[in-house]
């Protein structure tokens, strides 16, 4: 336990929970014209997180790699039962309700996986045709099943986690060459095979919401306003017009970082970027006592580190809008959770060397 | 145990730890550019449609001033009514709100199309109206949708009223939505895109008395349009109203009397010049051009032959025919040419350079005075008359009481007819003046073409023995109950002798009341003095005169000029019926009805 306290890095749990707590900020300023404010309630999430991640940083990071399996079925069979029976939440069935808590299952499946793929990527040598597939069919089961749910934006963050393993591993050169012509013919055969004319229209809708959707284009207009009109210093905490006048769309989740950049300007938006980029490169300066977590490390971040861009360059219109909420920051009980397990595992992996238990 | 199996040293780790931070310097100083260029480089652009998002001015429009009567009762008023308009920036669906809004208002998308092209020019976030007075079906419609359809907005405004319809239409004018090019040449009066303006009539000529001030209210509002905060309010004023010479209920009376007719008949007070009643016919509704878009209506009216928006009182030109006598005897007498013992003998022909002249009774008037002549509107004697004058002495006398000259009545559009002169033929038909012409000219033919409301103030100028009352419709201007402005009567006085105004008199007090012309008119108890005029359209000397005359197009123009009483004249009352025929049947009878009206009311 002291050894616990001794070598756990201090700075970047500040640093973490600093992101929490302007999270928690923007989103009072963000619900102000709800009732009651969704502030109180992300701050009770962030506690209960913190304890999470506390007891998460406790286990021996062995027991959570052996763990990961079992989790990754058991979340496996959750996203089927949902896909069943769950429960409609705002025509998505990604929402698991147990007694007065609604769980998004799928923001968890992100941990086991990582973590699979990670033991994985240690064991092998480098990624051949068979390699490939395997992570393939690790990482595809639960993204079919939550595309089906349908939530395209954690499916797609998903993904993330393949481009990965790709990037950190040695790669066949055949296997890009084929994964690029597969994908080329694949998409070809599903658009016009597959898919629907709804279902078609849907997807050009996604990939060009600003030609082809009305309402995401307004969405994407009226967050670059917000974002542009706060200037250098931001027109001040709750007083914001674009957000206070709800011109801007879901700002408590998918839109906060505009909350933050009309409101406190660029000054805010640098201080938050600072922030993030301290914690990805203090976490990443990571010297393990074994392959398996340096994969995680780098994979989870990767995926932290993906999600983070595509919020903040769709809040900016130079990405399609896909609803995928800021990491730590966007209203939301489930991410929070889910991103503070990830970040304790990797706090504990960094401890590890450190610590002569086992 | 899967955490000690090792193939990577530490160098590599550190290795991959320094690639990912340079990496993640590239990466994040890309994103503080793009953020810099949207929030500090681009902030004037988006500021500005941030406060295009939240700030609104709206405009309320100020009631237009009360058009009353001169004993105050409301010919146009103002009534609240829902307007619709269309907010471009609001629509997500620009064609799909277009659509909706053809549904509403029961007209092609095509029109509202064109009405929306219109206004390309104005901002997006411009209320763009299209339509005025919606009924409430068409408001529970558009109501219904607002959730889903915020660009779409109703508002209660006063909009123009006429409780009377038809009655007293071409002197009220009417009031429709500003044109682009009437906005261009009025901008710096406070006019802006769809609203309302006088187009004629007194809605014209007093609309910067009658418009008023419009409200402002600067609102900021969110994304719905509801309005959240308002930062500043201006109230509205009013428009200031105007009460006119005329007497309502003589108006209807001598409307009802002429609803049959084409023409104009006018009623002035003579001790002040203004007009008590005013009736060119046919006529329209006002209310037709409030609303917007009503094609259908609009073109109805000004595609009709009749031509009902013309006020044939201050537009129509007519020849005076036999009217302009009066004008002769006077510079006749004036000119010392006549004297009222001056004689002729009437054979019903004279041969004048080469050519017949004819009277209009073919046998003859025998020996006619001067007085004869007018009782009995002899053409002969003023042939001869004419033959002794230059037509440009003629020309300065018909000018001194107001002929071929615009009278300056408070009404716009005034036409000003013809007075020739040898000048004015030079100049204008680049021809000399034969002196043929001025023999046409001697009993109101040939070029000379004047406009009722000439006539009057030429009959009321007689009347009055040379007294030329300017004519006017505007009696008072009033603010709430305070009267702001009233209008005092005024006269030029014509250097022409009063005894020869009483010798002219005298030949029209008995074509009303010693067998003349105009006996028609007679009403015993007032001492009506008049003189006809039948203004020909095809000469008599047309050998299928009388069977041509038969169509109405062929028929006479039938005019009638007269006042009463013959001393300390009160009225005067001008008649002119278009293909009237003979004018002692139609348009004397009509005055006498008028004037026996007037009686009755004194």
């Amino acid at each position: 336990m002291s050894d616990l306290l001794r070598f756990f890095d201090k700075t970047n749990a500040i640093v973490l929970v600093t992101i929490c707590l302007v999270g928690i900020l923007l989103i009072a300023s963000a619900s102000s014209t709800v009732s009651p404010a969704y502030h109180l309630r992300q701050a009770a999430f962030l506690v209960v997180a913190l304890v999470a991640g506390f007891l998460v940083m406790r286990t021996k990071t062995d027991t959570a790699f052996r763990l990961a399996l079992p989790a990754y079925v058991a979340l496996i069979v959750l996203l089927l039962i949902q896909l069943v029976a769950g429960r409609l939440v705002a025509g998505t069935r990604s929402w698991l309700r147990l007694g007065v808590v609604s769980i998004q299952v799928s923001e968890f499946i992100k941990i086991p996986l990582a973590l699979m793929l990670a033991r994985y990527l240690a064991r092998i040598r480098e990624i051949g045709y068979r390699e490939f597939l395997r992570m393939g069919a690790m990482l595809g089961l639960p993204v079919v099943l939550i595309v089906l749910q349908p939530d395209m934006g954690v499916a797609f963050i998903l993904c993330s986690l393949l481009l990965g393993a790709l990037i950190l591993k040695r790669v066949r050169l055949y296997v890009i060459l084929t994964l690029v012509l597969s994908i080329l013919i694949g998409s070809v055969l599903v658009w016009h095979t597959v898919l629907k004319p709804y279902q078609k229209s849907r997807v050009i809708s996604f990939l060009n919401p600003e030609k082809f959707s009305q309402s995401s284009g307004y969405q994407i207009i009226q967050s670059r306003i917000a974002v542009g009109s706060g200037g250098l210093t931001g027109e001040g905490f709750m007083r914001g017009s674009q957000s206070q006048f709800e011109f801007l769309p879901t700002r408590h989740t998918d839109f906060i970082v505009s909350v933050l950049g009309e409101e406190f300007g660029f000054l805010g938006i640098s201080l938050l970027l600072l922030l993030y980029f301290l914690l990805f490169t203090r976490q990443l300066r990571f010297r393990g006592t074994g392959d398996a977590q340096f994969y995680f490390v780098y994979l989870f971040t990767g995926l932290i580190l993906f999600q983070f861009l595509v919020n903040i360059l769709m809040a900016i219109g130079y990405f399609p809008v896909l609803g995928v909420p800021l990491p730590f920051v966007s209203y939301g009980g489930s991410s929070l959770l889910s991103f503070m397990i990830g970040e304790a595992l990797i706090f504990r992996m960094k401890m590890n060397p450190f610590i002569h238990e086992n | 145990m899967y955490i000690d199996q090792r193939q990577l040293s530490s160098r590599d780790m550190d290795r991959s730890s320094r690639i990912a931070t340079a990496a993640l310097v590239i990466l994040f100083s890309g994103l503080l550019f793009v953020f810099w260029n949207i929030q500090v480089i681009r902030h004037d652009h988006y500021g500005e449609l941030a406060r295009q998002n939240i700030y609104r001015r709206i405009r309320t429009p100020a009631p237009r001033g009360l058009i009353r009567d001169r004993h105050n009762r409301l010919l146009a008023g103002n009534r609240l009514d829902f307007s619709l308009f269309l907010v471009r920036q609001n629509s997500r669906n620009l064609k799909a709100s277009i659509e909706f809004a053809a549904q509403v208002i029961d007209l092609p998308p095509s029109a509202i199309q064109n009405r929306m092209e219109a206004y390309r020019d104005y901002p997006a976030a411009f209320p763009v109206p299209i339509r005025r007075n919606l009924n409430l079906r068409q408001v529970v419609m558009v109501q219904s949708r607002s959730d889903t359809m915020p660009e779409f907005e109703l508002s209660v405004e006063p909009s123009r009223d006429y409780p009377l319809g038809n009655t007293a239409a071409h002197v009220l004018g009417y009031v429709s939505e500003i044109t682009q090019a009437e906005l261009k040449e009025k901008s710096q009066q406070g006019y802006h895109a769809g609203d309302v303006i006088g187009k004629s009539g007194l809605e014209k000529q007093y609309e910067p008395v009658l418009k008023g001030t419009k409200g402002m209210r600067l609102v900021m509002r969110d994304n719905l349009g509801i309005i959240r905060r308002l930062v500043e309010e201006e109230e509205f004023v009013p428009g200031d109203n105007i009460a006119l010479t005329l007497d309502l209920p003589l108006q209807q009376f001598v409307e009802s009397e002429f609803q049959h007719l084409t023409g104009a008949v006018a009623v002035a007070d003579l001790q002040t010049g203004g007009i008590l009643a005013l009736v060119s016919h046919p006529d329209f509704d006002p209310a037709t051009f409030t609303g917007i878009l009503e094609p259908a209506k609009w073109e109805s009216l000004t595609n009709d032959p009749l031509r009902p928006l013309q006020d044939r009182f201050i537009r129509g030109r007519y020849s005076p025919g036999s009217v302009f006598k009066l004008v002769m005897a006077l510079a006749g007498l004036e000119e010392r040419l006549i004297t009222s013992k001056t004689s002729i003998n009437c054979t019903g022909t004279v041969r004048i350079y080469n050519r017949d002249f004819h009277c209009w009774r073919s046998w003859g008037h025998g020996q006619v005075t001067l007085s004869e002549a007018l009782r009995d509107s002899c053409n002969i004697y003023f042939y001869l008359l004419g033959k002794r004058m230059d037509i440009d002495v003629i020309s300065e006398y018909a000018q001194a009481m107001g002929l071929g000259e615009k009278t300056g009545i408070d009404l716009p559009g005034e036409a000003s007819g013809i007075m020739p002169t040898r000048f004015w033929k030079n100049h204008q038909l680049d021809s000399p003046w034969y002196p043929g012409e001025t023999i046409s000219v001697s009993i109101g033919g040939g070029w000379v073409t004047v406009t009722p409301v000439q006539v009057l103030q030429m009959i009321s100028t007689i009347a009055l023995r040379g007294n030329c009352p300017q004519l006017h419709l505007l009696d008072r201007i009033e603010r709430r109950d305070e009267e702001l402005y009233r209008y005092v009567p005024r006269f030029r006085k014509l250097p022409i002798r009063l005894e020869h105004f009483e010798k002219v008199i005298e030949g029209m007090f008995r074509a009303v009341n010693d067998e003349g012309t105009a006996r028609a008119a007679r009403v015993p108890g007032i001492e009506i003095c008049g003189k006809t005029g039948t203004q020909q359209i095809i000469s008599k000397d047309n050998p299928r005169y009388d069977e041509l005359v038969k169509q109405k197009r062929f028929r006479p123009h039938a005019w009638f000029a007269s006042f009463a009483p013959r001393t300390d004249p009160r009225y005067a009352v001008v008649v002119l019926v278009e293909h009237g025929g003979e004018a002692g049947e139609i348009a004397a009878p009509l005055a006498a009805r008028v004037y026996r009206r007037l009686m009755i009311h004194e």
